[in-house]
């Protein structure tokens, strides 16, 4: 048995400790948007404990629960047992593919970063017209989302960075490949040794990122470990505005939304209102927020596998900022920006953009 | 179940609502309980009228519907004891009414709790029994449990809240059944029978809730005593001393004692603790309540009296009683949680008997509870996969029954009967109410085709 699934057989006391109390259903984005207990955490458990007692098999059947999961750690939040759902998922994954068995579009990711560089294929970089590979106090990373699918959010994220008169330079980054070890596969050491290498060639004290999935792989993740061995601060860039006076002020009514990223996997939760509350005093927070902040939906490869369940998670979020009557929401992370902006309704009137792309605007304005 | 069968509850709700899906079956075989069986289908219906379609084939086909909403009971009453159907009722989720006017809203089964919390508070209302799981359980399992929380001994529980119900009974007729009116003497009280009738008697597709105006002030207060009859005695003078708390909650010294092993709340530890709120329209209503209720702490030999001087105190001293259930889940693999409940005036005798008996079995039990409505929570922690230990503490549920029935008090406060306490239902009701019981199970369900094996009444 224990030689049949070595990753999971790590959590068997976990996965056992669940006490099937379902209170992992309160802001587990998959279960609300479809009310089926075989997405939600508790689903996930009963389904391992069954393969680790033998009654089950990790076969083709499994996917649609264990690989329709953000991974946005709603659940760990919510456990009074303390199981780490999120880590299960991604074993189970691990312990998936091993076997032979994944959702065509995880194994799909794990193909393009072998043969390309970024999570989207893409041959042609946008350059942002900024230097690279320069030394300079600040490396900005701005990960595959900000370089290929979200550029206005990035441009602004650079603006803001020279309207501070910060020394920075851009590298030519590649994907830092820390989604692989959601969905089942393996950070790729060929394209972090690239990121690594660009890095610290710069001479830079501070890693700036843009988004908050590359700044966990960077700060967490033992292929990166001689970005931190090197000294390096590694920062998002929300952490690196926090505090500044930006003089700045607006009387719209803004709102945030808590990227699982950076929130409940880094705990990080006030530098962002920070900037903004002093931005913004007509600060509102919206139904759900810091550690029960609905996802967006897009995290875990759900975007990509399961669109149309992804597309009903951001809608359920979007109905709360309606709810909430702000003009703007305001969030730190591309991706979220990307599925939230997708799933907007017409008639839905607020607009839904990254702090730097709002701070930005205002700037310009003055 | 024969694939015809599934072809027709596919043609009844739907291609999107209905799974044979493997992972559907194996997360409808349980709830928040340790019982486990797999049913064959899972529908999730939308309307009354499906729920009726899906009832009439049920009879006609012979087989088992066993209804649920959140799946965080506790006892295995949305467990699908005998295969068949589950029919998953949490996609009616709409609030149709909300009328301040009467006081009152109406409902699908499967809105959850706190969406209608956060619904009325605007409004300055509540719906006030507030379960343990109120984040995630839905108003048909408050229903169809009988649902209390902490504010059992002011609020009341579910029961006292319910005007009016729609409900698909067990032969596929629907029933409407109560109203908005504030008062009704007008035939027998059906809606209080289908209250917490588990999902046995018929299917609820609408609900009329009273709701009540929330109050603006609470004062909250802790005290804590060496002796366990003295806080048992404590809680008897309060809730005789002339004013009713929202809240008074007991921790034993075995719950104490896992709390500060786990947590950093540097709890006192002591025979016992009590945790009591009172609250009104103006703070002065709720201080004056708790001058009362501290004169009773006071009279009864607390050690140490702590007053919260503002909310964010409160909400330290609130944090100790909300984490005694993950903390001794923590604490052991496996654990049960039972909700014996005992006249007011037997509760100190109840704590005592508790301790004899985790002695007796030697096993692992720790108490806490709301103490103001004699609703105790000994939850026993444990290792299932240990049979030895499994027996004893079996062993030990059964003397738990005997001494909440010896007292006085009942099985179940609020958890329900379901599977995990249907061995038990003789010990508590008599051979005349066990013959009524099942002879309306059989008028409402003929066929025995509602979640069937639960509540002892299949004999």
């Amino acid at each position: 048995m224990a030689e049949q699934h070595p990753l999971l057989e790590k959590f068997r006391d976990q996965i056992q400790r669940c006490s099937r109390c379902g209170f992992c259903q309160a802001h587990c984005p998959v279960f609300g948007g479809t009310k089926r207990p075989a997405l939600n955490a508790r689903g996930k458990m009963l389904l391992l404990k069954e393969v680790l007692e033998d009654h089950l098999e990790l076969n083709e059947e499994m996917v649609e629960s264990l690989f329709q999961c953000t991974t946005c750690a709603s659940c760990a939040t919510n456990c009074p047992s303390g199981v780490d759902v999120p880590a299960i998922i991604k074993a189970a994954r691990k312990e998936m593919v091993g076997l032979g068995t994944c959702h065509p579009a995880f194994s799909g990711m794990n193909q393009v970063l072998d043969e390309h560089d970024n999570i989207y294929a893409e041959d042609e970089p946008e350059d942002f017209d900024r230097q690279r590979n320069q030394k300079a106090e600040v490396v900005y990373f701005m990960g595959c989302v900000g370089q290929y699918r979200e550029e206005e959010a990035s441009e602004a994220a650079l603006d803001l960075l020279d309207h501070l008169k910060v020394d920075y330079t851009l590298i030519d980054e590649v994907c830092c490949s820390g989604v692989l070890e959601d969905v089942g596969f393996s950070i790729k050491p060929a394209l972090a040794a690239k990121n690594i290498e660009r890095i610290l060639a710069t001479g830079a004290e501070t890693l700036v990122t843009g988004c908050p999935y590359c700044f966990r792989t960077f700060s967490k993740q033992e292929a990166y470990a001689p970005l931190r061995e090197a000294g390096l601060t590694i920062v998002h860039l929300s952490q690196f505005l926090a505090g500044r006076d930006l003089g700045l002020s607006t009387d719209k009514r803004v709102t945030y939304h808590d990227p699982c990223d950076l929130g409940r996997h880094c705990g990080i939760y006030e530098e962002p209102r920070r900037t903004i509350k002093a931005v913004a005093p007509n600060f509102v927070e919206l139904a759900d927020h810091h550690q029960d902040a609905l996802c967006c939906g897009a995290g875990g490869g759900v975007r990509g596998a399961y669109a149309k369940n992804s597309l009903a998670m951001a809608r359920r979020r979007l109905a709360q900022v309606e709810d909430s009557g702000a003009q703007v929401l305001l969030t730190e992370c591309n991706s979220c920006v990307h599925n939230l902006s997708n799933a907007k309704l017409r008639a839905q009137k607020f607009r839904v953009m990254t702090t730097p792309q709002f701070l930005m605007e205002l700037i310009e304005k003055s | 179940m024969k694939p015809e069968i599934k072809d027709q509850l596919r043609a009844i709700v739907g291609e999107a609502n209905f799974s044979d899906k493997l992972i559907d079956l194996v997360s409808y075989s349980s709830d928040a309980s340790q019982h486990l069986h797999r049913p064959e289908a899972a529908v999730w219906a939308t309307t009354a009228e499906q729920v009726q379609a899906i009832v009439r084939l049920a009879n006609q086909e012979a087989f088992p519907v066993t209804v649920r909403g959140a799946g965080t009971g506790l006892s295995g009453l949305s467990v699908p004891a005998q295969g068949g159907l589950v029919l998953d009722l949490s996609r009616m989720d709409q609030i149709l009414d909300i009328s301040i006017t009467d006081r009152a809203v109406v409902v699908q089964p499967g809105v959850i709790y706190a969406d209608l919390d956060n619904a009325l508070a605007p409004h300055g209302y509540f719906f006030p029994p507030d379960p343990g799981s109120s984040k995630v359980c839905t108003l048909g399992g408050n229903v169809a449990t009988n649902a209390g929380g902490v504010k059992g001994a002011k609020y009341g529980t579910t029961r006292d809240y319910v005007l009016g119900l729609t409900v698909v009974l067990g032969d596929g007729s629907i029933m409407r059944t109560g109203n908005r009116a504030m008062k009704s003497v007008s035939g027998f009280d059906l809606v209080r029978l289908f209250v917490g009738s588990e999902g046995v008697l018929g299917i609820v597709t609408e609900i009329i809730l009273k709701i009540n105006p929330k109050p603006r002030a609470t004062a909250t207060t802790l005290a804590v005593f060496d002796d366990l009859e003295d806080a048992g005695r404590a809680v008897s003078g309060v809730m005789a001393g002339g004013v009713v708390p929202s809240v008074l909650e007991i921790l034993g010294r075995e719950t104490l004692k896992a709390i500060n092993q786990n947590t950093e709340l540097n709890l006192p530890e002591a025979d016992a603790m009590l945790l009591a709120e009172t609250d009104g329209y103006t703070q002065g209503e709720a201080d004056y309540q708790m001058e009362r209720v501290v004169e009773q702490f006071t009279a009864h030999h607390a050690r140490e009296v702590k007053q919260a001087e503002s909310a964010a105190q409160a909400a330290e001293l609130w944090k100790a009683r909300k984490s005694c259930v993950p903390v001794l889940a923590r604490l052991r693999p496996s654990f049960i949680l039972e909700d014996i409940t005992v006249p007011i005036s037997q509760v100190a005798p109840t704590l005592r008997g508790v301790q004899d008996i985790a002695a007796r079995h030697q096993v692992q039990i720790a108490t806490f509870g709301h103490a103001g409505d004699g609703n105790l929570h000994p939850q026993i922690i444990y290792d299932a996969a240990d049979h030895d230990e499994s027996e004893r503490v079996e062993a030990a549920v059964h003397d738990l029954f005997q001494l909440a029935v010896d007292l006085g008090g009942t099985l179940t406060g609020e958890h329900g009967i379901g599977l995990s306490k249907a061995p038990y239902m003789e010990m508590e009701h008599d051979p005349a109410a066990m013959k009524l019981m099942r002879s309306i199970k059989r008028v409402c369900d003929p066929n025995n085709i509602l979640n069937p094996g639960k509540m002892a009444l299949d004999g």
